[in-house]
């Protein structure tokens, strides 16, 4: 067990949100407004479509237990990680191949963090903004540690925080995208359509904080010791299959909540998320029948009587790593959703008269839109 | 310098794994001899321990008997070797670790059946320690051959969730096999000798003279005892090969002939002698009522007069380790799938051997018809039947 791996994640996001939630707030009234530089968001963006790759390709090592594949680290097999013969990797045993190019997928997308933080420093006018790219490198540097000392003491449960700390990074990497996005600043001009309240906020706060406890969950059912107590692992597959329809009913409500707030870049993740949990359900039953076969309450599935498990079949473990990527995705998204909304409610708490808001129906109100944008844009006319 | 003082701050802050030092004993084993022998077995089970891993090794490293006989069972340490241990590769591919990476999370370390993710599973995983197998080519009440605990893992036993491993390299399979082996005739001879321990060696609340004291070398009569013990198992193991139960020819029939044999069959199906119907019930879809438990199940309850759905006498036995006591029944014979192998060779040796630790029995086999047994035509008979039902749905 190492719940410290969990705080560790924990801490890192908590912090990374203390400093997103805080600078909100100042942000909004000071009106600095000059968009990050392309540059930075482009960035972003790339470290974002690099790292859900990156864990997938994490996800099949871990499916395969290729992670011993390469027994040394940072080099392998000696050889520096990038000028390992490509030929041996690309027609070497499966292993090595998903092993050495999650290295140096992972490799890339450390560099890449390096050059945000460089770009960041020029081009970012946010202090705070830069401090979290800082975070990233951070982040993303202790991966690659807990990565590598998994290999160079071959354990089990470093191999989980490693499997846990992965999404965790990503969610944050997604995050930092929103908050180097041009459409962030744009919140500022769009604010009243919606009245963000605290129960909303928190509502929106519950499914990252929900996708990531099952992550941890699915985690440890993955890493299990070879000694595990057999009670303890089925506790485990019951809270986690429970947790997962409470997911669903929130990720239900949260959108229904939020469909009609006319700004579609809440309402369409909110809704994706309602698809996603759907599918990641559905890969969760799939994950554990093709390593456990049908369990009993499942047996009126046709079919499910003659079932045989096979042991590293190539679509079960697709099926597998697929649970895992999905995890990490719905983990993304929700953080994303509840970034932005944030922003919403950080926006019309710095600009707009508590007392217009809560005596319109925000919902639909166009005049108390107008006045917020006119009062908005004053400071910064000012 | 550095490196090592990161680990360790490392595994300080976030834990790392726990060691896994020696097998765990059998406690479920001593509990159940304790209550059927009304005596304490705490004594008995740790100096039973300490021979076991003296002559077995512990889950890193596996060891295997020197003595003469125990040589002749075939167990390769280099194939002990790769499958034990935690989970690692080495250069060119291999895994090592085998059994950690592919059958722990089922059948747990010791072999017991009841790995982690052991309890949402029907039927449970096999408890190797008893030395009863079940899918086999060889007697009842003899031990499989490698051959068929090989062909076991490559076609896996559909409709449980015991995996076909077909996909591994035939190195890993073969490592496998002699893992299995392992485990089971380390727990076997565990059982064995805490069993002799209190039977013939005067364990009980208190010590036995030195002489009677368990020991892993053979000048004692302790140490004879366990010895005769762990020769015992191996030599059932090495000679598993001559018991494999031979298969006589199975004439192909069509036509009318087909039909006149399955129509005999049905008869037999329902008859006195082998009457299936009976457990499986008269439409072959085991739909009868029953209240039945395997041999492993049995060990820790009836046959030690407890009754297995009492929660309470169970309780001490959960804490032990054992799952809990899940009944077995009858198969449906009508969908097609048979755990063992629905080839007219398998259900040939399942008619006339019946399932080694389940109630399902043996049919004889006889010369000339006896009403006592079947005669091969007649078990031929029945096979034919059994393959139409699962095919007729
Ligand atoms: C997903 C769970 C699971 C895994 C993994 C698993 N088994 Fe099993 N195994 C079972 C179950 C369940 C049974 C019992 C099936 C039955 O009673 O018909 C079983 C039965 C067996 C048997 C006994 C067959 C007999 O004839 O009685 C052997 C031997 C065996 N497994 C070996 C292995 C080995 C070796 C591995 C690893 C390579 C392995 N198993 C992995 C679930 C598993």
């Amino acid at each position: 067990m190492s719940w410290a791996g969990w705080l560790l994640s924990i801490y890192f996001v908590g912090t990374a949100i203390k400093v997103v939630e805080r600078n909100m707030a100042s942000e909004s009234t000071l009106a600095e407004q000059k968009a990050s530089g392309q540059l930075v968001h482009r960035l972003c963006l790339l470290l974002v479509c690099l790292v859900w790759p990156l864990i997938w390709v994490g996800g099949l090592v871990t499916t395969y237990d290729a992670g011993m594949a390469v027994p040394d680290w940072p080099g392998t097999y000696g050889y520096n990680l990038f000028l390992y013969p490509y030929k041996t990797w690309l027609l070497g045993p499966f292993d090595l191949f998903i092993e050495h190019g999650h290295r140096l997928l992972g490799a890339v997308v450390g560099l890449v963090a390096i050059s945000l933080v460089i770009s960041a420093h020029f081009k970012e006018s946010r202090r705070w903004v830069f401090v979290l790219t800082l975070g990233l490198l951070v982040a993303v540097i202790t991966q690659g540690l807990l990565g590598g000392l998994r290999v160079v003491l071959g354990d089990r449960t470093l191999a989980m925080v490693h499997g846990c700390f992965g999404p965790a990074f990503f969610a944050l990497c997604a995050a930092t995208a929103v908050i180097t996005s041009r459409r962030w600043n744009e919140y500022l001009g769009r604010q009243g359509v919606i009245r963000v309240g605290s129960g909303l906020v928190m509502l929106f706060a519950a499914i990252p904080a929900l996708s990531y406890t099952q992550l941890v969950l699915g985690a440890q059912l993955r890493h299990v010791q070879p000694n595990a107590s057999p009670g303890i692992f089925a506790m485990i597959v019951a809270t986690h299959v429970i947790m997962a329809f409470l997911l669903w009913f929130l990720t239900a409500v949260a959108w229904l909540k939020i469909r009609r707030c006319g700004d579609l870049t809440l309402s369409r993740p909110a809704g994706l998320l309602i698809g996603l949990v759907a599918v990641q359900i559905a890969l969760g039953v799939g994950t554990w029948v093709v390593n456990y076969g049908w369990p009993s309450i499942l047996a009126w599935v046709p079919g499910s009587a003659g079932f045989l498990v096979r042991a590293k079949g190539f679509s079960d473990s697709i099926i597998v790593t697929s649970h895992v990527a999905t995890g990490s995705l719905i983990l993304a998204v929700s953080v994303v959703v509840w970034i932005r909304l944030l922003r919403v409610r950080h926006c019309c708490k710095g600009t707009i008269d508590p007392a217009a808001t809560e005596r319109e129906d925000a919902d639909s109100s166009p005049k108390n839109e107008q006045k917020t944008n006119v009062s908005l844009l004053e400071p910064v006319i000012a | 310098m550095r490196i090592p003082s990161l680990i360790i701050v490392f595994c300080l802050f976030v834990g790392c794994d726990s060691r896994i030092e020696t097998f765990e004993p059998n406690e479920v084993f001593s509990l159940a001899l304790a209550k059927a022998r009304s005596t304490s077995t705490d004594l008995a089970s740790q100096d039973t321990s300490r021979v076991v891993e003296d002559l077995y090794g512990t889950p890193d490293e596996p060891r295997w008997p020197e003595s003469p006989a125990a040589k002749k069972a075939v167990v390769d340490e280099r194939n002990l070797f790769r499958a034990s241990g935690p989970v690692s590769s080495e250069k060119d591919g291999t895994h090592v670790g085998l059994f950690r990476e592919h059958c722990v999370t089922c059948h747990a370390l010791e072999g017991s059946g009841a790995g982690p993710a052991s309890v949402f599973q029907d039927p449970y995983p096999r408890d190797f320690r008893h030395g009863v197998f079940k899918w086999k080519s060889t007697e009842r009440g003899k031990k499989p051959t490698h051959r068929d605990i090989r062909e076991l893992l490559t076609k896996g036993i559909p409709g449980t969730a015991m995996p076909s491993f077909a996909l591994l390299a035939p190195e890993d399979l073969d490592a496998l096999v002699d893992y299995v082996v392992f485990l089971s005739t380390r727990g076997e001879v565990e059982r064995r000798v805490t069993a002799a321990a209190i039977d013939e060696l005067d364990y009980g609340d208190t010590a036995p003279i030195a002489e009677l004291i368990l020991s892993s070398q053979g000048d004692t009569e302790g140490g004879q005892v366990v010895q005769e013990l762990v020769d015992r198992v191996h030599e059932d193991w090495a000679e598993a090969e001559q018991y494999e139960v031979a298969v006589p020819s199975f004439p192909e029939l069509s036509g009318e002939q087909l039909v006149a044999s399955v129509a005999r069959g049905k008869e037999f199906f329902h008859g006195k002698v082998a009457n299936c119907a009976g457990c499986h019930g008269p439409a072959g879809d085991g739909s009868l009522p029953t209240l039945d438990y395997d041999d492993w199940t049995k060990d820790y309850t009836t046959r030690i007069g407890l009754t297995p759905d009492d929660r309470e006498a169970m309780k001490p036995f959960r804490k032990a380790g054992a799952l809990r006591p899940r009944t077995i029944a009858p198969r449906t014979l009508r969908d097609g799938v048979f755990h063992g192998g629905g080839d007219s060779a398998s259900l040939y040796r399942r008619i006339t051997q019946g399932i080694a630790g389940t109630p399902m029995p043996a049919v004889e086999v006889v010369a000339e018809p006896n009403g006592k047994g079947l005669t091969t035509g007649q078990i031929w008979d029945l096979v034919r039947y059994v393959q139409q039902l699962s095919t007729s749905q």
